[in-house]
């Protein structure tokens, strides 16, 4: 019995991790959707990008100095954040300046088709032969007990933690973050109130690139190889959001720790108990969506928009 | 008046139709046209990148030697990104549009078993296709008397390593880990012949292919109890097998199958991947065999980047000379029909890069022994003599 | 019911269709490639079939299908299930097939009602990837990821082989559906689609029944799906899981929307601009700069192709049948034009 807690406990902690890094997909795509009400469907490959702009980073620094160090990391770190600024700004330009008004089925047709892009292009730079990651914290594990956990997935965990704390303090007690809150809510009013939307729009895409490159970065070293399909991981984000409740940034990373956490078990004990849950095992965040959609729409946490006519 | 020009048109383009007479396929006075469909933007990207880049070494040395009875070979590749439908339409661009002469290393078993139709239809060979399915040397299927394997199936490396897992151990428990797809039918042909012939039962655990996450199935074996594990995955899966069994501090003995024996698999899975055997159906590119030394030659001459030279480099050198040798006994005034003869005429056939080579009327396998490697202290080991 | 139409189409839809049939024969005498071409062309006429249906669901009515692909494959994988493993004729399978892949769609019209845009996509993407799933798991009948072998189609005695008779036979029914899609849009049912795409209040106040047209959209959308399926099938004789992915939904409504929504001759143009586009255009190319980019090929077919489908939105939302509009309107001398409704 022991044996089975321990199991349960184990995945649940890996599933927790996981989780962090959907919810953390989900928190950028949702910032974006609430904000300028663009459905970004590359959300996915931002967090591709961040995590091969990382590793770029971590190599050209490792050659310089040989063998890696917490500074090499830290370096990189840094690194990637400068890019994954840019990249916001860079993004925000493309999509949402041409497509602010356009209807929804050609905004999500373009962030599908700037998917494909993304993907193309670092296929490409990166070139076929597979990329190993590399973590600071390499195999090393933790033991509780009898509870084995990866300092990965402790990392991941951690960072989530401490973004969310970070994002819950930019978003309550700073001017800006206010003026986001304020823009989401209701762009016309913000705009009468004097808040510079369009900067705003920025800011919110440099936000989410930041968001999706540290998940890309934390995702890294528990994929064994790197792999332009990261991106497809980011689709689940989706379910994510929407179990957490549209809209809502807590609910992002607590809908994503759901999933995740589902996912693991399911694929663990439950897929050993119940053979047959090995078949749907990748489609029931799918499954966790529609059913959400059906019963309450909202989620958990979301809050209604009433449109008008 | 539109009417009638458009008319005039049509039927002008209609007669021209009955004058044009197809060429005979990719065969010229100076070059002969190769097709090859690869993954080259797909899950194994990788393969498609370095394997055919092993045969264009090969084809260039030949080339500068004057070629094939006075003519250069050239390959075309086209990218199915493994999706069989894909592979599909870029056979029929080789073979239809680009007439290629014969098509030659086409990567997977669900690809290579879908264009079968095309190659009966239009009469073209296939050579040494980049799988180790042992439907491929199947002469009962549709167009088998075109394909000629090289490779030992995996349902006879599975076979193999059952055997040499119960003769180490007779008290084995054996696992495996496959993938849910051709590949894994294949496999799970062999390890059912095994299982009758040694009655005992092994525990199977599928996964689909892509997926990256193996904690169930490396828990249920935990529990099975089982002391070895075969892992018929690629390279992706025995690493993160073994890695999160190693988390779990369950250390039963690893082997895989096909393309697990690459390299890499050790490198990337570290502690967790040593002692890890896998099935290997040529010499090692790193060996003393006649082969494998020129092969390392070619790459010094040509200038190899370094990430390319490997298992699946050589594997593309090594199929190639085996399609040269086709070519060569494919005669002065080579036709579809004569290649395939000549293939056939192999007999014992070894340049020290497979083991020896024989093709008949009825044999279209090439090979069907396997050498088992292990990974010790980081570096692959060759640890058994042929077995079959 | 003259009236109902632009003059102009009534001289030019005979000869377009001797066009059609008399192709095949105009590409044997141009190239001795014709072969291939006549494939590519199958290929798009099969997808013409099915994105006249999805027009439909997505231009005509507005609600956003992510996940059509999963129709293709029900009604593909149906087929081949029935006719070589219950011995069903090919003909009936025509007829039944569709009908299933129909059902499948009042499955997903049921959600369908409740939810809108956005999550509508979500909810059609993840109903793409559950069918998917679904089909894989019923390996008995479908032999999961491995695919399936599918037999030739048979008419009348007669077993169809070869890309040059499979034209023929896809043709046909691509011909028949564009024309049934044409009167579908044109009727009282295709003018509900609209109403309901413009502003679902307003046509709930003008008497439309939401639910029973919805319903109908994802009904009729199945219908042509699951036909261009049973095509797909035994005209490639090997249908695998592998190729319904989301990649091809979204090729789908690519198709739809470069054509131009809520045009069937929109569909008709986008699909085979897309399809041409794809095994044509983008591969020559790619054979030109084949030697520069070597094996990262099929990222630079990706690579131009989204570049492609981006450039498009942004300028050109009215898509090909949009611009084919303006250019006749262009054209014409007088301003003094048939209704310019862009049906």
């Amino acid at each position: 019995m022991t044996d089975l807690f321990s199991g349960l406990t184990q995945e649940i902690i890996s599933g927790i991790a996981l989780g962090s890094i959907y919810g953390l997909i989900a928190l950028g795509f949702t910032m974006i959707f609430k904000a300028t009400e663009v459905v970004n469907f590359a959300q996915g490959e931002l967090m591709m990008v961040g995590a091969y702009v990382n590793f770029f980073f971590v190599t050209t620094f490792l050659s310089a100095s040989g063998t890696p160090t917490a500074w090499t990391f830290l370096v990189a770190l840094g690194g990637s954040m400068i890019f994954s600024v840019l990249f916001g700004y860079i993004l925000d330009f493309i999509i949402n300046r041409p497509l602010k008004d356009e209807p929804i089925f050609s905004i999500i047709m373009a962030t599908l088709s700037l998917a494909i892009i993304i993907r193309a292009v670092v296929a490409i730079i990166a070139g076929p032969i597979s990329l190993m990651p590399f973590s600071p914290f390499g195999d090393s594990t933790v033991t509780f007990g009898n509870i084995v956990v990866s300092l990965v997935d402790l990392s991941i965990i951690g960072s989530a933690i401490g973004l969310v704390i970070i994002f819950y303090y930019i978003f309550h007690y700073t001017r800006w973050g206010i003026a986001m809150q304020a823009t989401s809510e209701d762009p016309i009013a913000a705009q009468l109130m004097g808040i510079p939307i369009k900067r705003i729009y920025a800011l919110v895409w440099v936000f989410s690139a930041v968001v999706a490159t540290l998940s890309g970065i934390l995702l890294a070293p528990r994929i064994a190889l790197l792999d332009t399909t990261m991106g497809f991981l980011g689709l689940k984000a989706f379910p994510a959001a929407v179990l957490g409740g549209f809209g809502s940034i807590p609910g992002a990373i607590v809908g994503g720790v759901i999933l995740g956490v589902i996912e693991t078990v399911s694929m663990g004990t439950l897929s050993f108990h119940f053979q047959w849950i090995k078949d749907i095992n990748d489609i029931i965040p799918w499954i966790v969506l529609i059913a959400v959609l059906m019963i309450k729409p909202d989620g958990l946490f979301g809050v209604e928009k009433v449109k008008k006519v | 008046m539109k009417r009638v020009m458009g008319t005039l048109i049509i039927i002008s383009l209609l007669a021209v139709g009955c004058v044009k007479r197809a060429p005979s396929p990719g065969v010229t006075e100076t070059e002969i046209l190769i097709g090859n469909v690869q993954d080259l933007s797909g899950p194994m990207k990788e393969l498609g990148a370095v394997i055919p880049s092993g045969s264009n070494m090969y084809f260039q040395y030949i080339n500068d030697q004057g070629g094939v009875h006075g003519r250069s070979i050239k390959m075309l590749i086209e990218d199915h990104q493994y999706n069989p439908q894909k592979a599909v339409a870029a056979t029929k661009k080789l073979v239809e549009k680009d007439q290629v002469f014969c098509l030659y290393q086409i990567i997977g078993t669900s690809p290579c078993e879908a264009i079968r139709p095309i190659l009966s239809e239009t009469g073209t060979p296939l050579i040494a296709p980049a799988t180790n399915s042992g439907t491929m040397s199947d002469l009962s299927r549709e167009a088998g008397d075109l394909i000629f394997h090289t490779d030992t199936g995996y349902d006879r490396q599975a076979e193999i390593l059952v055997g040499y897992i119960l003769n180490q151990n007779s008290d084995a428990k054996i696992g495996l880990v496959y993938q849910d797809d051709d590949y894994g039918e294949n496999v799970l042909e062999g390890i059912s012949k095994a299982e009758s012939e040694h009655e005992i039962t092994v525990q199977k655990e599928s996964y689909q292919r892509g997926a990256i996450d193996f904690k169930g199935q490396t828990m249920n074996l935990l529990k099975g109890g089982c002391t070895d594990v075969i892992i018929a995955g690629i390279i992706r899966e025995p690493v993160t097998v073994m890695k999160t069994a190693e988390a779990m501090n369950y250390k039963p003995n690893f082997f895989g199958t096909g393309p697990t024996v690459d390299a890499r698999v050790g490198k990337l899975a570290g502690s967790a991947g040593e002692g890890f055997t896998a099935t290997y159906w040529a010499h090692m590119w790193n060996s003393d065999a006649p082969g494998a030394k020129l092969y390392r030659e070619l790459c010094e001459k040509y200038d190899i980047p370094e990430p390319y030279i490997g298992l699946y480099h050589y594997y593309g050198f090594a199929t190639a000379q085996l399609l040269v040798e086709g070519l060569e006994r494919a005669g002065r005034n080579p036709t579809r029909k004569s290649l395939v003869r000549g293939l056939e005429t192999l007999k014992n056939w070894d340049v020290g890069s497979f083991p020896p080579i024989t093709f008949g009327r009825n044999d279209h396998a090439g090979v069907d022994k396997v050498q088992l490697v292990q990974m010790q202290n980081g570096e692959q080991v060759v640890i058994t003599d042929w077995l079959e | 019911m003259k009236g109902r139409y632009e003059d102009e189409n009534l001289y030019w839809i005979p000869v377009l269709i001797i066009f059609v049939f008399l192709l095949p024969f105009i590409l044997k005498g141009l190239s001795f490639s014709y072969k291939y071409y006549l494939f590519v062309l199958n290929m798009a006429g099969i997808y013409i079939i099915l994105n006249v249906g999805l027009d439909l669901l997505s231009g005509f009515t507005g609600l956003l299908s992510l996940g059509h692909a999963a129709f293709l494959a029900v009604g593909a994988y149906s087929s081949a299930i029935m006719v070589d493993q219950f011995g069903v004729p090919f003909w009936l399978s025509l007829i039944l097939s569709p009908l299933v892949a129909g059902l499948f769609g009042f499955v997903i019209g049921f959600p369908a009602l409740r939810v809108s845009g956005m999550y509508l996509g979500l909810t059609t993407m993840g109903f793409g990837f559950i069918v998917r799933r679904m089909i894989i798991a019923f390996r008995e009948w479908t032999h999961g990821s491995g695919g399936l072998d599918v037999s030739s189609p048979v008419l009348f005695g007669y077993t169809i082989k070869t890309d040059w008779n499979n034209y023929f036979l896809i043709y046909t029914f691509v011909v028949i559906a564009v024309v049934a899609g044409r009167r579908i849009a044109k009727s009282k049912i295709g003018r509900a689609f609209m109403a309901i795409r413009d502003s679902e209040q307003a046509a709930e106040a003008a008497g439309i029944n939401l639910a029973k047209y919805k319903m109908l959209a994802f009904f009729i959308s199945g219908l042509f799906a699951g036909f261009a399926g049973v095509l797909f099938a035994h005209t490639n004789s090997f249908i695998s899981t592998d190729h319904f992915d989301i990649l091809l939904s979204i090729y789908f409504i690519i198709m739809v929307l470069v054509g131009g929504v809520s045009s069937i001759y929109g569909a008709v143009l986008g699909t085979l601009f897309i399809v041409l586009l794809d095994y044509l255009f983008v591969p020559l190319l790619k054979d030109q700069i084949y030697f520069w980019f070597n094996t990262q090929a099929g990222d630079i077919q990706s690579l131009i192709f989204g570049l492609i489908m981006f450039l498009f939105i942004i300028f050109q939302p009215m898509g090909l049948y949009g611009m084919w509009l303006k250019m006749r309107i262009y054209w014409k001398l007088f301003p003094f034009n048939p209704r310019q409704r862009f049906t």
